[in-house]
């Protein structure tokens, strides 16, 4: 195995790490405010995938120039799913809310997988443009113009969500409601909306990683389950409830991942959770977390 | 300014207080004073919106509020400045007093009210760009006590201001306080040291196992023979 | 638990109970027909799937989402080592213990911190087991000629019958033990128990072990059922939501709960199958989320709550 095989192998990890992150840094942001995880996160993704697939295949719209108006059905997909399902829950101490949450988005994740047999039958789906087997060449490696622009949207959308959480009040009520829920309520914050938004933008983070999946890999209604592994993976990875560095340890995943089918094949998926596990044993506040006291 | 009539709060099927009535006329500074775990932050937290009273009356300025949302109550000029500072540790100096302007009113005249707590906190200005975890016991107090004041409060709430901070420092604070009373600001406090509460402090109330069991003009309470022997006995610090 | 003590006194249950066993026990020598014996041993499959949840996700209140990789794991063991040539008994207690093994590997790490680090640890042991499975064995497993020629359905019957039965009475064992106090005080508030002198950790641990065990049992019995199947359909994230969705919607903590679920979980299957294969899930699916935020208790909660209206209805007539 040589040098460009690895470095080849590396960058598609990269490419489809930047996914990871993406998807992670929404949950990540639910989690943070909400102190709940929503195990249908991925079934977001999907939904926004299939969005894609929807304006695309029905109204012929460019997946790219589709992304905004996807994201912002699930964003309003999202505030739905909050006021109906989760908000009842935000009420209850701390155990027993997290654990309602995940039966709660467990009980989703059911519901919006068969919805989704349902409408778009259980075949793999995937959107082809007339450029989607354009790519460039740089040091001798690949860069499939999809998925490298998959990478620099990722990038780009995290760049500004953290202009958004640095900037603006509103973020920086996000930001203050994430450390200390009673105190930001203590500042005038009203913690339902705000949880809401958040979790309607989690949604349209999902939605936007989901977009970049339709095109540049496959959906199928099953994928949901496998996004939100990889988004909780991610989570713990960087420590739950850090927002920045979810987006790096995505990227790193996939790394990972990717590196080592050139090791061990068809047993790649263990490494995650073989990373999951030691990070647990050895690290429980992940890599870039504070010291659990 | 503040008219709290026979409330009752639990913490579960835990009852924490019984009948508790109150009042806080403007401008004035009153105490809550009593032992650990008598029920004075849990009174505080129902001030705040923290915990809903079941029986009882709130009223604020005229208006009833016992069912009011918190952040409700921060709009109508109600401001806390909690137990243990209570502040964003990951934020700055800066961000967290902005955090303390996020009201309408706050916001309108956030640089002017940023002013008036830089001159009033100067080590605060020197420090705007630091993280509020890293700050010391002392500033963070400080740091809590401008946040409160972001939003032009009309009544300020306290809760065990001088906590882990040394005589001198908590002498500092009550000093901060008496100025913030004198601009304008209506004072409700709880705290553990009741000989320098009731030197600030114009009236106060005895808060024992959930119960008022005693109140009154605070000078004549130092000299009261019962809380002597039981609050002011032991002058250990 | 004393909700039940209500619905049902303890003599009248332990009769009910021996009653319906030695009728289920006759069932194969009342009928042939297959289709009625295939049924039952769905529920009982059911029942196992669920109860086996039950002891770790109601009783102790450790939310699993993978328990679909303990029933793949009995499944696959026993499924290699029977057809290999060991005697079936030992390759179906293997299917248990390996089945605890990986159990174990989450357990330990992820049970000494909050309860979303285990549901994370077996949701991703669920999938991945699954997703490696199906890459490295994609084939179908199926039964050597001689086995399929000396294949029995009644002994399968019988099989799941007890197995069942056991799981039920393990549960029942469990919610009138000082193991099942520990559990439920870990359920209820952990912090507490903890300051109460609870090794909260051991308590979820043992919970853990019997759970995964007799999931890993379960799988085992398909296994040993299934004359054909692919390798990594016993790890399909399915078996997982049918034991929740039985659990809750039967009456997660409580004995009978999984029970009666899993009895309508079934029959509405066979209902729908033609008609609309997956119904079943869908309408579970909804019942479930109407639980978790409206009716925790379930089935069982709503009967115990039926219950007491007519009794006062009644009171309120006779007066």
């Amino acid at each position: 195995m040589n040098w460009q095989v690895f470095a080849q192998s590396l960058l598609f990890g990269i490419f489809v790490g930047g996914l990871y992150g993406l998807a992670a840094v929404g949950l990540s942001l639910v989690f943070g405010v909400m102190k709940m995880l929503n195990v249908a996160h991925g079934e977001l993704l999907m939904l926004g995938g299939y969005a894609t697939f929807w304006f695309f295949s029905l109204y012929h719209i460019d997946p790219f120039l589709s992304l905004l108006p996807s994201a912002f059905i699930l964003f309003l997909i999202g505030m739905g799913l909050y006021k109906g399902l989760f908000s009842p829950l935000a009420k209850l101490h701390e155990e027993v809310k997290i654990k309602n949450s995940l039966l709660i988005g467990f009980g989703l994740s059911l519901v919006f997988h068969n919805l989704a047999i349902r409408l778009w039958t259980a075949d793999e789906r995937s959107v082809s443009v007339l450029y989607s087997g354009w790519g460039f060449s740089l040091f001798g490696l690949r860069f499939p113009f999809i998925r490298f622009s998959g990478l620099v949207l990722a990038t780009i959308v995290i760049l500004a969500l953290h202009q958004f959480l640095t900037k603006t009040y509103f973020g920086k009520s996000i930001r203050a409601t994430t450390e200390n829920w009673e105190s930001a309520a203590l500042m005038g914050i009203n913690i339902e909306k705000t949880s809401m938004i958040s979790f309607a933008l989690g949604a349209t983070l999902a939605a936007m990683a989901g977009t970049i999946v339709s095109v540049g890999y496959a959906i199928h209604p099953a994928m949901g389950l496998e996004w939100t592994l990889k988004a909780l993976i991610v989570v713990v990875l960087a420590g739950l409830g850090n927002i920045g560095g979810a987006f790096a340890a995505g990227v790193l995943l996939g790394a990972v991942e990717s590196v080592s089918t050139l090791f061990v094949g068809p047993y790649m998926e263990v490494v995650g959770l073989v990373l999951f596990l030691l990070v647990l044993e050895l690290r429980p506040q992940g890599l870039f977390g504070k010291s659990i006291g | 300014m503040l008219e709290i009539e026979k409330i009752n709060v639990s913490y579960g099927d835990l009852q924490a207080l019984w009948d508790i009535s109150l009042k806080v006329g403007e401008k004035e500074i009153v105490a809550l004073i009593g032992p650990n775990g008598a029920g004075k932050t849990t009174t505080l937290k129902t001030i705040t919106g923290l915990l809903r009273p079941f029986g009882g009356e709130i009223k604020f300025l005229g208006i009833v509020m016992e069912k009011m949302a918190i952040h409700k109550r921060v709009e109508i000029g109600i401001s806390l400045v909690p137990e243990g500072r209570g502040l964003f540790p990951g934020m700055t100096v800066l961000e967290n007093l902005e955090m303390g302007a996020f009201t309408a009113k706050g916001r309108s005249c956030k640089d002017e009210t940023l002013e008036q707590v830089f001159e009033l906190f100067p080590i605060l200005k020197n420090r705007k760009k630091q993280a509020a975890g890293t700050l010391s016991g002392g500033e963070q107090q400080m740091l809590a006590i401008g946040r409160g004041l972001m939003s032009k409060p009309k009544l300020l709430l306290f809760d065990e201001p001088s906590w882990g901070l040394s005589p001198l420092l908590s002498k500092v604070i009550y000093e901060v306080i008496g100025q913030i009373n004198s601009s304008g600001v209506t004072i409700l406090l709880i705290e553990q040291n009741v000989r320098i509460a009731l030197e600030l402090a114009n009236r106060a109330y005895v808060v024992e196992n959930g119960r008022i069991v005693n109140q009154g003009n605070s000078r004549n309470m130092l000299n009261d023979q019962h809380i002597r022997e039981a609050y002011l006995g032991t002058e250990s610090v | 638990m004393v909700e039940e003590e209500e619905l049902f006194s303890q003599r009248k249950i332990l009769f009910l109970s021996i009653v319906i066993a030695v009728f289920l026990a006759l069932v194969p020598l009342l009928t042939k027909r297959n289709d009625l014996i295939n049924i039952l041993i769905l529920i009982f499959l059911y029942i196992c799937l669920a109860q086996s949840w039950n002891i770790l996700g109601g009783y102790a209140g450790q939310v699993s989402l993978g328990h679909a990789a303990f029933f793949g794991l009995g499944a696959i063991t026993t499924r290699f080592l029977w057809v290999w040539g060991y005697p079936f008994f030992l390759a179906f207690l293997i299917g248990g213990v390996v089945a605890v093994f990986f159990a174990l590997i989450i357990g330990h790490p992820a049970l000494r911190l909050k309860g979303i680090y285990f549901a994370i640890g077996t949701l991703g042991l669920g999938q991945i087991l699954k997703i490696t499975i199906g890459n490295v064995l994609p084939t179908v497993a199926d039964l050597p000629g001689d086995y399929i020629a000396t294949y029995n359905l009644i002994p399968r019957y019988y099989l799941f019958l007890i197995l069942a039965g056991i799981t039920v009475a393990a549960v029942y064992w469990i919610s009138h033990s000082k193991l099942g106090l520990g559990m439920v005080a870990v359920r209820e508030d952990e912090e507490a128990a903890k300051a109460s002198g609870v090794n909260t950790f051991r308590q979820k641990m043992i919970a853990l072990v019997i759970s995964t065990f007799f999931a890993g049992l379960a799988g085992g019995a398909f296994a040993f059922y299934h004359v054909s199947y692919y390798h990594d359909l016993p790890f399909s994230p399915t078996w997982t939501f049918d034991a929740l969705l039985i659990t809750f919607v039967g009456g997660v903590g409580t004995i009978v709960g999984p029970v009666v679920g899993a009895f309508f979980y079934a029959i509405f299957k066979e209902l729908f199958v033609r008609t609309f294969p997956q119904l079943h899930v869908f309408i579970f699916g909804v019942l479930f989320i109407v639980v978790v935020l409206l009716l925790p208790g379930g089935l069982v909660e709503m009967a115990g709550r039926i219950r007491r209206l007519l009794t006062a209805k009644k009171a309120a007539t006779s007066t």
